[in-house]
């Protein structure tokens, strides 16, 4: 059982420790994007499609990244009480407290699926199994949606994004979990 | 139930969810996400936190948050500061207290070039913190300067808390951020007029450079000059093209970050272990950023729907029969004492969602109102026992500083920076001539 925690750990770390080294990188591109942007401005036509895929890049970079910032430890906690805390109560509390940050974020993701669906053309009540079905074959891409501005981007494939690192996320998250597990059981880590 | 009786609840689970000391952005979240789907469960309740990351990625202003954290991590990390820090030395070193009165001028520098106070932070407590030390300063004293120095951070264009607000408030950032110069500056002339009287009383607190360190000649004194080119020349390459309407502010702030970046290549300062640290710290920070206003915009929109500001401003003026202006006092106060015991950056996003609107409400310009937010932000910062400022400032100081310094430290700062909120409250127009002036030109 224990090794197949660390397993887990081990792989669900390594993964996005990798995920977020490259997203890490981001902050190049959207730089990029931003002075292309004020350049062409200046210098040529406005180009269209920066200000979106601008946000785009942001959007990849905190989604993709929130895991690595998780290992990294830089999400801030109230450390009122929090700090004062020996190792074994901290991880008591955060052992509980984590899953409910899990929660959290499988609501998000559901609502992602829902909202990636819809951007697919599917507007019913089971866009779960109509995603599964997409990935298999079964089901049919409906009308796509677009971003109502000028370069009328399709806005299905940030969402799919934003869904994989929602689900990075909650595999980190779990991690975190697992860790805490071991912490309790009288492991460093 | 009412909607003050479910808001009253919701608010206190967050307390509670923070107290068990979980990641912020976890707590809020998930209280936003369990009364949204008890509310609305049923009619796209469930969609409340993912609508949140939609509404954030729409918000084009928010793209300028991991430039300013960048521009922030390269000056801090490649210390290109440091030659600054030696102009003041030079200059400033033969006045009484002139080394803290220096600090002060590096600082205001430094908020010129990035938007939070981490970098003044960092800068200041491993440049200038060992030199005042060495020299005899007060340690106490010194310490203090440089914690209110560094939140000046938050004030100067540019403001990544002032960009917060922005969102918050739906007020445009240019205009804030020109709202925040006067006050920043009249801030920073207030620490100096403090350093500067405490010194003539107690001369031992900022003793004058020796003779043979003040012997340095003038050729060599005008060529330190030159390190303030720097950030003159950063701070103008970033704001030149936004005030002209050029580019758009975010645009802007990739401009900075890009000038930031080259000129550490430039000095020579950009070695690979710099490199990594400021683009890994970025992530860390934007991300710590991001997901904590992503919960937090899910818990805003709960509220929303509650029509709960409308209840809380029912109840502050018609059942306790208060004027617009002890509310305002009333809520300033509570922001400080919260500040005291929150965590920043969750206040930041969970307070100004409550207080804004009702500042609005009641009939106050929220720009004038942005500046008030963000000083009382900057006294959060530095208030113990949980301020931002006096975490880093422990983790960065020379061992000599204790952690009873640091606390002792602020007080007079902190003094100082309630004068300035009463002043800019007392006299609107320090906040509000400025954007008036350059929006409205005749």
């Amino acid at each position: 059982m224990r090794g197949l925690m660390h397993g887990y750990i081990g792989a669900v770390d390594a993964v996005n420790l990798r995920i977020g080294r490259i997203a890490m990188y981001g902050i190049f591109v959207l730089m990029g994007i931003l002075l292309w942007s004020s350049i062409s401005k200046t210098f040529f036509l406005p180009s269209l499609w920066t200000l979106e895929m601008a946000q785009f890049v942001m959007v990849a970079y905190y989604i993709l990244g929130g895991p690595y910032s998780i290992q990294m430890g830089t999400n801030v906690r109230m450390d009122l009480l929090y700090g004062e805390w020996s190792t074994r109560k901290k991880a008591w509390f955060d052992l509980v407290t984590v899953l409910l940050l899990i929660f959290y974020l499988c609501v998000l993701l559901y609502g992602g699926i829902s909202s990636t669906a819809y951007s697919l053309g599917y507007w019913g009540s089971e866009p779960t199994s109509f995603l599964a079905g997409i990935l298999i074959g079964t089901e049919e891409v409906g009308r796509l949606e677009r971003s109502p501005t000028a370069w009328r981007p399709y806005i299905w494939p940030i969402k799919a994004l934003m869904i994989v690192g929602m689900f990075l996320m909650i595999l980190q998250c779990f991690s975190e979990f697992l860790k805490d597990v071991l912490r309790l059981k009288g492991e460093d880590i | 139930m009412s909607y003050e009786m479910i808001a009253t609840l919701m608010f206190s689970s967050m307390m509670l969810m923070l107290l068990t000391g979980q990641r912020v952005f976890g707590a809020i979240g998930f209280v936003a996400v369990v009364a949204a789907l008890v509310l609305w469960g049923d009619k796209g309740g469930y969609d409340l936190g993912f609508s949140a990351a939609m509404k954030l990625m729409k918000w084009y202003p928010l793209l300028t948050l991991p430039m300013f954290i960048f521009m922030g991590y390269v000056l801090s990390e490649s210390k290109i500061a440091d030659d600054l820090y030696k102009m003041f030395h030079v200059w400033m070193g033969g006045l009484r207290g002139g080394l803290a009165i220096g600090t002060i001028g590096l600082m205001v520098l430094i908020s010129a070039m990035n938007g939070l106070s981490v970098a003044g932070m960092a800068i200041g407590s491993t440049i200038a913190l060992p030199e005042l030390l060495k020299r005899g300063y007060d340690k106490r004293m010194v310490t203090g300067v440089i914690q209110a120095g560094s939140s000046l951070g938050i004030l100067v264009p540019p403001s990544v808390v002032l960009v917060l607000y922005a969102m918050i408030a739906r007020q445009p950032v240019g205009q804030l951020w020109l709202a925040g110069v006067l006050p920043g500056l009249m801030m920073a002339g207030l620490f100096i007029l403090y350093i500067v009287v405490r010194c003539r009383v107690n001369p031992d607190l900022g003793p004058v450079l020796s003779k043979e360190e003040r012997d340095i000649p003038r050729a060599e004194k005008l060529r330190l000059l030159r390190a303030g080119l720097l950030p003159i020349i950063i701070f103008a390459t970033m704001m030149i093209p936004f005030v002209n309407g050029w580019t758009s502010l975010v645009e802007s702030s990739a401009i900075g970050a890009l000038a930031a970046f080259v000129s550490a290549v430039v000095k020579r300062r950009m070695t690979r272990e710099v490199f990594e640290n400021s683009v890994r710290k970025t992530l860390g920070i934007t991300c710590m950023f991001m997901w904590i206003i992503l919960a937090a915009l899910a818990f805003g929109a709960v509220f929303d729907g509650l029509g709960a500001v409308k209840a809380i401003e029912n109840l502050f003026t018609e059942r306790l029969n208060l004027s617009p202006w002890m509310i305002l006092i009333l809520m300033q106060l509570s922001f400080i004492l919260m500040g005291t015991f929150l965590d920043d950056t969750a206040m930041l996003v969970i307070v100004a969602p409550l207080y804004v609107p009702l500042v609005g409400e009641l009939g106050f310009d929220l720009i004038w109102y942005g500046v008030l937010y963000t000083i009382t932000t900057q006294i959060a910062y530095m208030t113990p026992p949980f301020g931002y400022n006096l975490f880093l400032m422990r983790a960065m100081a020379p061992p000599e500083i204790t952690l009873r310094d640091i606390y002792a430290s602020i007080t007079p700062f902190v003094m100082v920076m309630v004068l300035a909120l009463v002043l800019v409250m007392v006299f609107p127009g320090i906040a509000t001539w400025l954007p008036d002036y350059v929006y409205n030109k005749p």
